[in-house]
């Protein structure tokens, strides 16, 4: 007798007609629509019916929810290279949707190919490796290339009743399908019995294995046996088998309404409180990546689906940031305030290992990666929704990202400054300032900012506004990674027809003169027209947004500029604000090493100042060296009406070079001749730079509010701001 | 001289089936649909991770649109066995309302191929079975013919299989080819024909001889040379100025794409295209323009 403590789940296996597979799709939808868990297609390579993998693909394109599984594959008809692909594409397509069940092996013969086939799905799978090779009779690979990367690796079953097959599912599967009235409770037994050996006998988890079985309509109905299989076979995946047809609708309204309900009950009253859990059983191999430190099995039950440890297949595609290579412990996903409520109860009791709080993940200075710590990843928090459009009042989730935000406001007419790149997450940038292309005519980000509910060290959920935990709302508008971790913000857009968007490219041959006349025209120019200038070696490119889709302003803003060098470039487009952050496609962050960014402020492009740029751009130790446009709107906010201080500034620079302390010997003089930094694109972690951060009398109160909320310092790996009771931690 | 085997015309476009954004190719397929062009493609490179299973996808994308045919251009038979394919093809072809064709090739990139633990054929062999695949695809989507399938080939062989599922209309097989033996099996045994312009060395001129190696082997074969359906991939850029072969202004592409038409008998072509305003631009100036003048120097106003 033995239950393996799998949640239970209950589907329908779509036998099909060979005539009619829309009506096997139908009965999909219909599946989900009723609740089901799982729908699987049963391949029909025998007597000229469907292809499993084409319904399941289509199917995927029309459900939201449901699983989706190819049953009965017969391995000896396909490459099992070619099947690995189409799964991983299902994967991919369905939002991690898929199943696969091969079989059933029914000679020995077909049992060794059924095995070759999982050697060859689960090596083109392990994408840690470039290349794969396998042997084997009838499927192996030669030096072929694995992936793609999937975020988690499709379940791989066998399907069968032969004591063969059971084996086999005991070696390498991750599942084992049978047929109830082919195998019967006897049968059924003795096969797990074979194959609960074969897996202790290879050294897995018996756990490693989900028990399941189809059913006809006739033994569905039978809630005491089908409990039984749950209490005593530890059957958890209930498939009931329909043929596609008008009668198929009523079996599964019955048993999905009537008989799945009773085996839930029975089941729990007859197993031990809390005996079937979600929490996913690795594989040995994975289990070996863990590190040390971290209470893995003690992640709570409702973050274990989602979480990411270093063996699974969706760590390369979490585990670094834009420009940081990262190696964390675990990696928290939460989808709910309750969710990101226990990831923060989990960190607590984690407090010597580092702690990343990621939305986007490209924050420039690295921060929400680390090397054997904890990341709280809050990308899927990320619903947009209108509160009030009389007074553009629009709530966002903070793992959204500044592409999604700008295309959800574009039908409204409205838009919200940001960055300059789409893919920017809202979280670390509503939290910090945002200088975007919108700044000098509607200011910073955060100045948008009417409300955000917070997750604090403590756990509990506040809201933050001009009206509740006001110091709370102040800090957070320039230093919230310090205070907690936010959940939702909320903002008053603004109305932006479309703009003019300019990307001129000049030859410099003297960058000091031209960043000279750069300012001089700066300071001439309206605030509708916000510029961002990149400087290199002999070249610029400045990129301009003019809040106005008037030619003639545009042009009038723009001339200036254009007249400052000679020209090598120059394309002038009027489009709305979303095209501008849509620019650039998504592409997964692949940072590798350590990013070396510097930041400061100035008021004014000095003569000083240009000579000491000119020397830093010469040097070769920076290669990017941007400055952008603050001042107009942002210049409106007293300095101390929120936590980003540096009001007066006109100018916000951002170095970035590969060698730290060649591109300090040469950003020092430059550092001397500016006025305070911007902490989003700083990565040194000296603790000197805090005060450039945050003038003295901004600093010492962000640290008595630190004092109160977060005494431990549980949010450190950020710009830290220290408690103020507590004078002896670095702000590293 | 000129050819002209009387086709209607079709326009479609070539996607890149990336799955890097996962959905970006779906997205293709859903604004050439939307933009009223007749067919989307995408090329099938199982042994490329960076591309999504083009089988999987056409069936996710055939699920998202609503009237565009789909199909592989072109599918890579050797490592997709030829009663798979043709079951795939029709499940597809019901699911979909008869909007699936099946383009298909002899394979290329044998490495890539091998490494997947697919057979490694020289020319030859690769068209003998290719024809052989022919055969199976056509009887297994041929259920009312009598008794069970059986194909002795040397490449493929199928045993007593069952046929079916029949598709819900006649599923083009087009071959993509260029050397005289494959042309002359395109002839004699395939619906359509898919050459890419940028592998005709010889350029455009190219065609006649080819086209005539078909036509050839299609009247030895008591087929008509029409039964065979010309087309041609292309790729192209809409500029303000003409700098070249499809490289200038709407106008310039519909004249040019008429006397390819008019020249050598194509009536399918397929776009190369990842960016939406390029097929946009495609869909709503120059198909229509080509439409019209073809049909104007055919002197009959008539589409078949």
């Amino acid at each position: 007798m033995s239950n393996y403590g799998h949640p239970l789940r209950f589907g329908v296996e779509v036998l099909g007609t060979p005539e009619a597979p829309r009506a096997a799709v139908q009965v999909a939808q219909v599946a989900e629509e009723l609740g089901y868990d799982l729908v699987a297609f049963a391949d029909r390579a025998d007597d000229g019916g469907a292809d499993a993998l084409s319904l399941a693909s289509w199917t995927a394109a029309r459900t939201t929810r449901v699983q989706i599984a190819a049953t009965r594959l017969r391995t000896t008809m396909r490459p099992a290279s070619v099947v690995a692909r189409a799964s991983a594409s299902l994967q991919l397509l369905s939002g991690d949707r898929g199943l696969l069940v091969l079989g059933p092996g029914s000679t020995p013969d077909e049992v060794v190919v059924d095995e070759e086939a999982v050697t060859v799905i689960r090596a083109l799978g392990d994408t840690a490796g470039g290349r794969a090779s396998t042997s084997g009779r009838h499927h192996r690979l030669v030096g072929a290339e694995t992936g793609p990367v999937v975020q988690r690796a499709v379940p791989l079953w066998v399907a069968g009743s032969s004591a063969a097959v059971a084996a086999l599912a005991g070696r390498v599967a991750d599942g084992w399908m049978a047929d109830l009235d082919e195998v019967g409770v006897a049968g059924l037994a003795a096969l797990n019995t074979v194959l609960d050996r074969v897996a202790a006998d290879d050294g897995r988890d018996v756990r490693e294995v989900r028990r399941s079985v189809t059913l006809t309509s006739g033994d569905a109905g039978d809630v005491d046996a089908l409990v039984a299989l749950v209490v005593e076979h530890g059957v958890s995946t209930f498939l009931l088998r329909v043929a596609g047809s008008a009668d198929s609708v009523s079996q599964m309204r019955a048993f999905i309404g009537d008989v799945a309900p009773a085996v839930r009950d029975g089941a729990e009253r007859a197993l031990p409180p809390g005996a079937l859990s979600a929490r996913p059983v690795r594989r040995a191999g994975v289990l070996a990546r863990r590190r040390p430190g971290i209470a893995y099995d003690d992640v709570p039950e409702n973050l274990a689906e989602a979480a990411v440890e270093p063996g699974d297949a969706a760590f390369t595609t979490v585990r670094s940031t834009y420009l940081r290579g990262g190696d964390p412990g675990l990696v928290l996903r939460p989808r709910s305030v309750q969710e990101v409520v226990d990831a923060v109860g989990f960190a607590r009791k984690h407090p010597h290992l580092p702690l990343g709080i990621r939305s986007g993940g490209h924050g420039i200075s690295g921060r929400s990666t680390n090397d054997g710590g904890l990341v709280i990843d809050v990308g899927r928090l990320n619903d947009i929704t209108v509160l009030d459009a009389a007074s553009r009042l629009v709530r966002i989730g903070p793992g959204a990202r500044w592409r999604d935000v700008a295309t959800a406001l574009q039908p409204y007419g409205w838009a919200l400054t940001s960055g300059d790149y789409g893919g920017v997450g809202v979280g670390g940038l509503a939290t910090a300032g945002g200088i975007g292309f919108l700044a000098r005519r509607h200011g910073l980000t955060i100045d948008h900012l009417r409300a955000v509910e917070m997750v604090l060290a403590d756990g509990t959920l506040v809201r933050a506004s001009e009206v509740e935990n006001t110091e709370l709302f102040w800090a957070v508008r320039g230093a919230g990674a310090n205070f907690g971790v936010a959940v939702a913000f909320e903002f008053a857009v603004d109305e932006v027809a479309e703009v003019g968007w300019a990307q001129l490219a000049f030859q410099v041959p003297d960058p000091a003169a031209y960043l000279e006349a750069f300012g001089r025209v700066v300071a001439a120019t309206p605030r509708e027209t916000t510029p961002f200038l990149i400087l290199g070696q002999g070249v610029a490119q400045l990129m301009a947004m003019v809040d106005s889709a008037d030619p003639d302003v545009i042009v009038s803003q723009l001339q200036p500029f254009a007249d400052i060098a000679p020209l090598v470039q120059q394309q002038v487009v009027i489009a709305p604000y979303a095209t501008v952050m849509n620019m650039f496609p998504p592409s997964e962050h692949q940072g590798r090493g350590e990013p070396v960014s510097r930041s400061a402020f100035t008021r004014e492009i000095t003569p000083g100042f240009a000579a000491a740029s000119a020397d830093l751009i010469r040097s070769g130790a920076s290669h990017w060296y941007q400055i952008r446009t603050v001042g107009g709107a942002v210049a409106d906010v007293a300095a101390d009406a929120t936590a980003y201080a540096h009001r007066d500034a006109t100018f916000a620079l951002t170095v970035m070079g590969a060698d730290a302390q060649r591109l300090d010997r040469w950003f020092e003089p430059v550092r001397r001749q500016s006025d305070g930094l911007y902490l989003s694109f700083e990565s040194d972690s000296d603790p000197q730079r805090i005060t450039d951060a945050f003038p003295p009398s901004t600093l010492d109160r962000l640290r008595r509010l630190k004092a109160q909320l977060d005494p431990q310092n549980l949010f450190r790996d950020n710009f830290n701001v220290t408690p103020a009771h507590d004078d002896s931690r670095s702000a590293a | 001289m000129s050819t002209d085997y009387g086709h209607n015309l079709i326009f479609g476009t070539f996607v890149t089936p990336a799955n890097h954004p996962v959905h970006q190719a779906v997205e293709q397929a859903v604004v050439a649909d939307r933009a009223g062009l007749d067919l989307v493609t995408f090329q099938d490179h199982p042994y490329l991770p960076t591309f999504h299973d083009t089988s999987t996808l056409l069936a996710y994308a055939a699920a998202r649109t609503e009237r565009i045919r789909l199909s592989a251009n072109v599918a890579n038979l050797p490592l997709r066995p030829p009663a798979v394919l043709a079951r795939a093809t029709a499940t597809l072809d019901l699911l979909s309302g008869g909007r699936i064709e099946l383009g298909l090739g002899a394979g290329g990139f044998w490495d890539g191929i091998a490494a997947m633990g697919g057979p490694r054929r020289s020319p030859g062999e690769s068209i003998e079975a290719l024809a052989e695949a022919i055969a199976i695809i056509r009887g297994v989507w041929d259920t009312t013919a009598p008794g069970v399938l059986s194909v002795r080939g040397k490449h493929y062989t199928v045993h007593g299989a069952k046929r079916g599922p029949a598709p819900a209309h006649p599923v083009g097989i087009w071959v993509g080819a260029y050397k005289p033996r494959i042309l002359r099996l395109v002839g004699r045994a395939a619906d359509g024909w898919i050459p890419s312009l940028q592998y005709l060395q010889g350029g455009l001129p190219d065609l006649i001889e080819m086209n005539r190696h078909i036509d050839d082997a299609a009247l030895a074969a008591g087929r008509e040379p029409r039964d065979i359906r010309r087309f041609l991939n292309i790729g192209g850029q809409f500029t303000t100025s003409g700098r070249g072969f499809l490289q200038g202004p709407p106008q310039q592409w519909a004249e040019e794409l008429t006397e390819v038409a008019l020249t050598y008998g194509t009536s399918g072509f397929i776009l190369a295209s990842d960016d939406t305003t390029l097929t946009r631009t495609f869909a709503a100036e120059v198909a229509p323009a080509v439409r019209e003048l073809v049909a104007t120097a055919r002197g009959t106003g008539r589409h078949e």
